[in-house]
């Protein structure tokens, strides 16, 4: 493929607005690492209740797209509470050993796909296409900007913004920015600890129900969605596990690492180039941009 | 010191699995006293401590505060009144000066007279006035142990528990942090003391226990075990 300004400009755009769907999930990935210390694999399930709540919610009970995808944020945010109540909660009062969670969090994973196959069936389905504005405007030199991909942006922004509101202004912010630091002694402060993770299950459910519905707006809705958190999850790797704008800034440069070398290269080439990041980034500097030097990772 | 008392602990067990960590300790503390329980390493002192907070489970035993059962739930614990100092500081490194405190604050209600509160720890260590918005991790390790200390306070705690609160801290620093101490006991903060320390727990402290793998080996008057031959070559480091 020719190599053209505008070009670059283009899948630069495209870069940002894939990236900006990855930090949402790669920042609610990190958020529950930063306190329990495990990757949370049962985080593409979460997202995938959050597509199919706004896809069913739509559809099937004809509600407005702000009700919808609310109601979607709130399923997949109780989605993770209920998973960590059920699922994490009793090994974590048995055992110390993060390994039993992570575990327990790919059987979650393999629960919630199958749920969905089992009920709603494992077609590929599409949100309707005038959930979001499909117009395009044409910028100079034959750059397109889509309506979705402002809005995938500008969604993305509001809510990691809302989320850095929360953690620096508030009082649970600050509880939970202490129990990152060190859980036990956060609950030597007066912090309900068992409150503090549902909340914390909760917003990262919220977030990943946002990447969930661009996602299925970007490409389209199965059960298996979820596993494109594995892309999130080398977001969050390379910016550091456990650092927030480790995640975002992980994210930017997977969304355009995968963009560009669609543009430039060839698009089978795109996860070869991710992956190889991930290798490289773990070669050079395990921790990540932003991570602490921990021994386990995984 | 009044003879009414706040914190009991009757017969204290706790098990790490087959270990027994504390086997039937008891422990009574007056309110505004100072009462500290020494011991060597692995007596069973921070056990004991933790078993109070809530956070280790106590396989038999009572603990009553005002002579009403405590809530083995820690949170709930720090919200009775209880606030401890944990071994080794654990101040939360990456978070300011300022934000430690806050956390430490974090079960008030009373927002409007938190800041009567800074102005007492402030007084009491001036040096964290000074070093507010820096990020906690980089003071020394005497400014973290009265972070630590002023961060519990935060709570406004009717006992405050502290657990070896001297650790790996240089003797000056010590005897600041004592000093201080004893304000906090004067403006009626009851004090319950772990230390390995025991000759400086011993000078604080109105009232002592010694514990022993996990039992009481004796108890009495601080002064008076100052002078009591056993603990004076056990504990002291002097052959009597």
């Amino acid at each position: 493929m020719a190599f053209t300004f505008s070009t670059l400009i283009q899948q630069i755009i495209n870069g940002l607005s894939l990236g900006s769907v990855y930090a949402l999930i790669a920042v609610g990935y990190s958020l529950v690492y930063s306190i329990l210390l495990f990757s949370n694999f049962a985080h593409g399930g979460f997202l995938v209740v959050g597509g199919y709540a706004c896809y069913f919610l739509l559809t099937q009970w004809g509600y407005g797209v702000a009700v919808s995808m609310t109601g979607a944020l709130f399923a997949s945010g109780l989605t993770a509470v209920i998973t960590e109540r059920l699922a994490y909660k009793p090994i974590r009062e048995r055992t110390s050993i993060t390994l039993y969670l992570l575990i327990a969090s790919m059987g979650v994973n393999i629960i919630i796909e199958n749920l969905f196959v089992v009920t709603v069936g494992g077609r590929i389905r599409a949100l309707p296409q005038n959930t979001f504005p499909t117009g395009v405007f044409n910028l100079f030199g034959g750059v397109a900007l889509s309506a979705s991909d402002i809005i995938s942006l500008v969604t993305a922004v509001i809510f990691l913004s809302l989320l850095q509101i929360f953690l620096n202004r508030t009082r649970w912010g600050l509880a939970i920015r202490a129990a990152a630091c060190d859980i036990r002694t956060a609950g030597l402060m007066g912090v309900n600890v068992t409150f503090l993770i549902s909340l914390v299950f909760f917003v990262a459910g919220v977030l990943a129900a946002v990447g969930g519905i661009f996602l299925s707006v970007r490409y389209s809705l199965y059960p298996q969605l979820g596993s494109i958190t594995t892309k999130a999850f080398v977001a969050a790797v390379i910016g550091g596990l456990g650092s927030l704008p480790g995640a975002v800034v992980g994210s930017l440069i997977l969304g355009l690492a995968e963009m560009l070398t669609a543009g430039f290269i060839s698009s089978q080439m795109r996860d070869l180039v991710v992956y190889s990041l991930l290798v490289i980034m773990l070669l050079i500097r395990p921790a990540g941009f932003f991570g602490k030097t921990i021994s386990e990772k995984i | 010191m009044s003879e009414k008392i706040l914190l009991e602990a009757q017969n204290i067990h706790v098990n790490y699995g087959a270990i027994q960590a504390l086997s039937g300790f008891s422990l009574k503390l007056m309110e505004n006293e100072i009462v500290s329980v020494i011991g060597a390493n692995g007596a069973g002192k921070s056990t004991f401590m933790n078993a109070l907070m809530g956070m280790v489970k106590i396989a038999k035993g009572d603990i009553f505060l005002d002579g009403y059962p405590l809530s083995s739930q820690n949170y709930k614990v720090v919200r009775s009144g209880l606030s401890l100092v944990p071994e080794g500081r654990r101040i939360f490194a990456p978070l300011t000066v300022e934000e430690n405190l806050k956390i430490g604050a974090f079960t008030r209600k009373d927002v409007s007279e938190l800041k009567e509160d800074y102005d007492w720890v402030f007084s009491l260590f001036p040096r964290l006035q000074e070093r507010l918005k820096q990020y906690a991790g980089t003071l020394s390790g005497g400014e973290q142990q009265m972070l630590a200390i002023a961060r519990a306070l935060m709570a406004r705690p009717r006992v405050l528990l502290l657990d070896e609160p001297s650790l790996g801290l240089a003797p000056i620093v010590i005897r600041e942090i004592f000093r201080e101490l004893k304000r906090v006991n004067e403006r009626g903060v009851s004090i319950l003391l772990v230390e390995q320390n025991a000759k400086q727990a011993l000078l604080l402290s109105h009232r002592a226990y010694v514990l022993q793998t996990g039992r009481l080996l004796k108890e009495g008057l601080s002064k008076d075990l100052l002078e009591d031959r056993d603990i004076k070559a056990a504990y002291l480091g002097q052959s009597a």
